[in-house]
């Protein structure tokens, strides 16, 4: 049983700070996903969780033990790396089972467990090739079968799937989705694919420049993100932008307007918010749909016609650009002029501290 | 189709490899098989009777057996200076190339001067004597790694770099220890230049003259090399027997190259394409 806990762990690089106070919370059996763009700090904290970069300050728990200091051998976990990293002079018999050959496991029961996780991974076939015959999937397969036959508490996988091509990606995908069900083990998962993040994860960690933006559920993220960052980058395409200003509050009910929008009224957190007030509108293009007497008006750029959907860039007044995915096979033409009404109930202002100003979740 | 330059650079390089491996090699198997009147003239004549056994008896006896001590010395000398050299010139080699400080430059400076400034004989002979190494195989030993460790550090840094550090940390988190990480992971992979290294260090080491000279005196210590010596003097020179004794001493380089070259190849090889 191990869950981990990060209390305000911090990691500098000499003066650079690049980890600037982490606090989380995973539980026992968790899939948890560590997504941001490059350079956010997403590695490295999961290699400070390996225990292959110092902590500079903070604690580290695994299950119940302080783990600051504990050799990466003794800390319960096994890692997947991007690269892979067989030892190319073993074959994937003595791959998978070098952690075992270095725990000094009886004979026998190593030879057990490596074709028991051969099996698991459908690999049996491959046991005497070496890493250097084997395509990428099998090679993915294999490092993922090093890391299931120490039995570790936690698995670490950093961008495990980067390297394949997409028809692979899907099905490893898929297959450590399994392997999580099947283990019951904690995992945590480093990607910048924000589709793996979204349909493996029980829990989402968004991270950027060295701070989680936010936790939650996939879903959560998207309906309900925190702030103007989180939304951006939640969401294929990404949410659309736009200053607005605040005419007009009622209640729990703000209308906004803008160079670019036309009086929208919609449900926020209005209390710390008065008229005149400088918002943000985000609003995802899927949330889009044209009408006649649309509040956002603007001149069609690109179309991308996909059959299912409609792709359009579309230029608005103060020379923004927008996205908006339109249902069905739009015949548009370049340069006409398109009204578009938002859905009120999706959309989202943010205040100036790129907050998001949801409502409360009603209870 | 072979055009007609390439046929004549491979005639031209066929009779340089000649003149330059094959000949001298006949005139010394040539020379072994004559007797002492016919060897004095160094010509490239045909042996006139067969001596190779009298020659092989005489140098094999000469001084005592001494030629059999000078074998059992070279070997002993040439492997455990050769083991010594890829072990630590390796373990040198890693953490230079995995742990950047800034000892590093320092560390780098004195490698190459080791590469660089001649060993000066007399001081060395002096600490080997204050520690009583002086005269000693292990004493010649330390001294032909002293001499011989830049050179195979710096082979070995170079292809450490070309292995991926993900290799080491995976080993780390499958619960290696630092010495399970070199002699597991890290050893294996350097092969190629391990195979490199056995071959120039012993052929070097065997065939050392002048370190065995200076270090090594004694007719109890004598290496391989020395026992050129039993047969020249300032007036008369045994040519038959010299050059029987090349001929013995010649062969384990050979053997060794013989037995690695496949290997050295197949290193190359496995060098420039990686899995």
């Amino acid at each position: 049983m191990a869950g981990l806990s990060l209390k305000s762990i911090h990691k500098h690089y000499g003066a650079l700070p690049v980890i600037k106070g982490v606090d989380l919370s995973i539980d026992h059996g968790e899939f948890v996903v560590f997504v941001g763009p490059s350079g956010c700090g997403k590695s490295t904290l999961l290699r400070m969780i390996a225990g292959l970069e110092d902590i500079t300050s903070g604690e580290l728990h695994i299950g119940e033990k302080l783990c600051n200091e504990v050799e990466p051998r003794d800390r319960g976990i096994a890692m997947v790396f991007q690269s892979y990293a067989l030892y190319p002079h073993l074959n994937v018999y003595d791959n998978v089972g070098f952690g075992l050959k270095l725990a000094k496991t009886p004979k026998q029961e190593r030879d057990r467990k490596i074709r028991e996780t051969a099996r698991i991974l459908k690999m049996e076939n491959l046991l005497d090739r070496k890493p250097a015959q084997l395509s990428g999937g099998q090679r993915q397969r294999v490092a993922i079968g090093r890391a299931i036959v120490r039995q570790p508490e936690v698995f670490l996988f950093d961008e495990p799937l980067s390297n394949l091509d997409a028809a692979l990606r899907v099905d490893m995908r898929m297959e450590i989705s399994k392997l999580h069900k099947q283990l019951g083990a904690t995992m945590i998962y480093v990607t910048h694919d924000q589709v793996e993040a979204m349909t493996l994860a029980d829990k989402i960690v968004v991270l950027d420049g060295g701070v989680v933006q936010q936790v939650g559920s996939p879903i959560e993220l998207y309906q309900r993100p925190a702030n103007l960052f989180v939304a951006g980058f939640i969401g294929s395409p990404k949410m659309n932008f736009v200053p607005v200003q605040v005419n007009r509050i009622e209640g729990s009910r703000i209308t906004v307007s803008g160079q670019d929008v036309i009086n929208l009224t919609l449900e926020a957190d209005a209390s710390a918010v008065k008229p005149g007030d400088e918002l943000t509108l985000g609003v995802r293009p899927h949330d889009l749909a044209p009408a006649s007497s649309g509040s956002i008006v603007g001149r069609v750029g690109l179309v991308e016609r996909l059959g299912n959907e409609t792709i359009v860039s579309l230029e608005l007044p103060s020379s923004s650009n927008w996205l908006a995915v339109l249902d069905g096979d739009q015949p548009l033409n370049r340069g006409e002029s398109l009204a578009l009404s938002a859905d009120t109930n999706k959309a989202i202002l943010f205040d100036a501290n790129v907050n998001s100003l949801i409502p409360k979740a009603p209870g | 189709m072979k055009s007609r330059s390439s046929v004549i650079g491979g005639i031209v390089a066929l009779v340089v490899s000649f003149v330059v491996f094959v000949i001298p090699f006949a005139f010394i198997i040539l020379m072994a098989f004559k007797d002492r009147r016919q060897a004095a003239r160094l010509d490239f004549s045909w042996p006139t009777g067969f001596h190779l056994w009298d020659n092989l008896v005489t140098v094999v006896t000469t001084r005592n057996w001494m030629l059999i001590t000078a074998f059992i010395n070279s070997t002993i000398l040439t492997v455990a200076s050769v083991t010594l050299l890829v072990v630590f010139g390796a373990m040198v080699g890693f953490v230079l190339a995995r742990r950047k400080t800034k000892w590093n430059p320092l560390v780098e400076f004195l490698i190459l001067a080791g590469l660089m400034i001649p060993p000066a004989v007399v001081p060395t002979i002096w600490l080997l004597q204050g520690i009583s190494l002086f005269g000693t195989l292990h004493g010649m030993i330390l001294v032909e790694v002293a001499y011989n460790l830049p050179f195979t550090i710096i082979l070995y840094r170079a292809f450490v770099a070309t292995i991926p550090k993900d290799l080491d940390e995976a080993a780390i988190i499958d619960g290696a220890r630092p010495m399970d990480v070199f002699f597991r992971v890290i050893l294996p992979l350097l092969w190629p230049v391990t195979v490199t290294n056995i071959v120039v260090q012993s052929v070097g080491i065997f065939n050392d003259f002048t370190n065995p000279l200076y270090y090594l005196p004694g007719n109890a210590n004598a290496t391989v090399q020395l026992t050129l010596y039993n047969f020249q003097s300032q007036f008369t020179t045994a040519y038959n027997l010299l050059f029987t004794n090349i001929a013995l001493i010649t062969i384990p380089p050979l053997i060794v190259f013989l037995f690695f070259n496949r290997q050295i190849v197949a290193g190359m090889t496995a060098g420039a394409v990686k899995g």
